[in-house]
């Protein structure tokens, strides 16, 4: 199978300028109408609902509007009235909790899946095993989790029943609804990371660990030495992914526990949509901004951390 | 190198072996557990589900669950909607993003760059910040509950066009300028020339464009409350909803059953092209990393 696409061509892809001598010399020889039809249904689909919408956005969340009668405009209400309010911080930090359970034990876990499948023999079938959470319909999977981790006659506790240990509330208690939730992520994102990691693997030359183990060194003087420090750029870039994943976590929570018990579930991606049941529109859009500032703000602090440690 | 040393070496091979399939084999049968007890859960009595939730037995298997649930979701109607939804906004996807990437890779005109950094932004914006932008435009337009709304919004995304973009840009110009001698127009060109070349990223374009389209969840649940217009993804997520806000009487079991039918049946079409075509779909999956 070739795995494709690494993630380094994505940074460094830009419009070549100037381009070859040859399309240098089609553009003297016609006036360039093509690429601009070309390139209008995308164009057209971005501006009607993309830049539009933002940009009306951007106006609403300066007002108080409730989805009907006149712009009145309050400032910066909005913005303060969320900095200030427990629940906007309070769903942040139920985003921040479930990153924590999921991303970095995920990352290791990933890496170690990765570095055994490269040799695997089977490969495909492990691959495909892997995968199938990841394609499997979201709703279809958290309603199973549903039923899986219900407290009274879930598969789990009957099986824990069944080895004589008391009845778990996954979904019932505050302190386990998140992890029961981070599990879901992690069953249907891990396989994911490990074909994007894999990909990153394959992308480092054999003869860089050839070299290595005439130097005489180990397997696991090779993974720390050379995979590890070479892999660093691809695993910053699944944390960006993984970032911006559990931050926008939404269906879910929405699903599985609708953000219960006592709002310990209600993700940053949950609070956003109780304002649009509320029709409190202007202040569903500040939320939105401050949302797209944080979760930039942190994908770019994940990629600092990451970079600098590549460095040293 | 001593006897005992490359003794020991062997052993760290062998023990490294062992650690190695276990990791996977445990790996997979996580991956697949949820997946085949719920499966095979579908087809079992809803009392069953509760009572013995590791037990299948064939002689009690049934088709009950999918029979309560047809009659309590309008699961045609949610397949039906589905389908509308795939099928236009999915041709949508695999006409233009290729049309944008063939331009964006073999032509130089005033305002690319500007136009590919437009791309580039859209990549990186997470689709929950447009949520409320969106609905209200819809609401402006009438759109809410309405194809358009399904369709139009998150057709020909950024991702295919920059995606489309690095498959064309690998395409020798030399072969382009033949075609050209050839007397082929720009259309023509991409028509005859650069379409047969990408079809491989055009087959993975598509498993994955489809998966998307087919398991979307979070746009169409805010614009279409009405269930003439809800997917089957949405339709499904009713399901759950009487369970957790609690407006279920006594029958647990029976709807219990009824979940896992319903995800049964909603995850069949997934399965399906994934099984046939799961080499194109792990190189969509892996581009589609691409995506934020």
């Amino acid at each position: 199978m070739t795995l494709l696409t690494e993630p380094r061509a994505a940074r460094k892809a830009e419009p070549a300028r100037g381009g070859s001598t040859a399309s240098r010399a089609r553009r003297r020889r016609r006036p360039p109408l093509a690429p601009y039809l070309f390139v209008a249904p995308f164009l057209l689909i971005f501006l009607g609902f993309g830049l539009y919408p933002m940009a009306f956005a951007l106006q609403l969340s300066f007002t108080n509007w409730r989805g009907a009668g006149v712009l009145e405009w309050v400032g910066f209400d909005n913005y303060i009235y969320l900095l200030t309010s427990e629940d906007f911080w309070g769903s942040l930090a139920n985003s921040g909790v479930l990153w924590l359970l999921v991303i970095p034990g995920q990352v290791i876990v990933a890496l170690a899946v990765a570095v055994a499948l490269a040799k695997a023999r089977l490969r495909n079938l492990f691959i495909a095993a892997l995968v199938a959470p990841f394609v499997t319909p979201l709703v279809a999977m958290a309603q199973v989790w549903i039923v899986l981790f219900d407290r009274d006659f879930g598969a789990v506790n009957l099986g824990l029943r069944d080895l004589g240990l008391p009845p778990v509330g996954w979904l019932t208690d505050p302190a386990l609804a998140k992890p029961t939730l981070a599990l879901l992520v992690l069953w249907r994102t891990t396989g994911y990371a490990v074909i994007l990691l894999l990909a990153g693997l394959q992308s480092i030359p054999g003869q860089v660990y050839e070299a290595a183990r005439l130097d005489g060194a180990g397997a696991w003087t090779q993974f720390w030495r050379i995979t590890l420090p070479l892999m660093m750029r691809t695993v910053s870039f699944y944390v960006v992914i993984g970032t911006l994943t559990v931050f926008q976590l939404f269906a879910e929570p929405y699903v599985v526990t609708d953000g219960g018990p006592f709002n310990s579930t209600r993700t940053a991606g949950l609070y956003l949509y109780d304002h649009i049941t509320n029709s409190d529109l202007g202040l569903g859009s500040a939320n939105s901004f401050l949302l797209v500032i944080m979760v930039f703000a942190l994908s770019l602090a994940a990629v600092r951390i990451l970079r600098s440690r590549e460095d040293a | 190198m001593s006897e005992s040393t490359r003794y020991r070496g062997q052993v760290q091979h062998r023990l490294g072996v062992v650690g190695r399939y276990t990791l996977l084999v445990a790996m997979a049968v996580l991956s697949l557990a949820p997946l085949v007890w719920m499966l095979l859960s579908a087809f079992k009595p809803g009392a069953e589900i509760i009572t013995d939730p590791f037990r299948f037995r064939v002689t009690t298997m049934t088709l009950d669950n999918f029979r309560t649930m047809l009659e309590t979701v309008r699961l045609e109607l949610g397949f039906r909607n589905t389908a509308i939804v795939v099928l236009a906004k999915g041709m949508l996807t695999m006409v233009f993003c290729p049309l944008a990437g063939f331009a964006f890779a073999k032509y130089e005109f005033p305002g690319k760059r500007l136009l590919f950094g437009t791309v580039l932004i859209t990549l990186m914006l997470p689709t929950l910040v447009l949520l409320v932008p969106l609905l209200l435009e819809m609401s402006e337009l009438g759109w809410v509950n309405s194809f358009p709304a399904l369709i139009l919004p998150g057709a020909v995304d950024a991702f295919g066009v920059f995606w489309m973009r690095q498959i064309v840009a690998a395409i020798p110009n030399e072969l382009l300028d033949a075609g050209r001698v050839d007397g082929c127009g720009d259309l023509r060109l991409f028509y005859n020339v650069v379409l047969p070349v990408i079809r491989p990223g055009l087959a993975a374009l598509a498993v994955l464009t489809f998966i998307n389209i087919y398991n979307d969840f979070v746009w169409p649940v805010v614009v279409a409350t009405d269930p003439e217009y809800q997917t089957l993804q949405v339709m499904l997520s009713t399901l759950s909803q009487r369970i957790t806000t609690n407006q279920l009487g006594a029958d647990w079991a029976s709807v219990w059953g009824q979940l896992l039918a319903a995800s049964t049946v909603a995850a069949i079409p997934v399965f399906v092209i994934f099984v046939l075509l799961q080499r194109h779909l792990i190189k969509g999956v892996m581009a589609g990393s691409l995506k934020g």
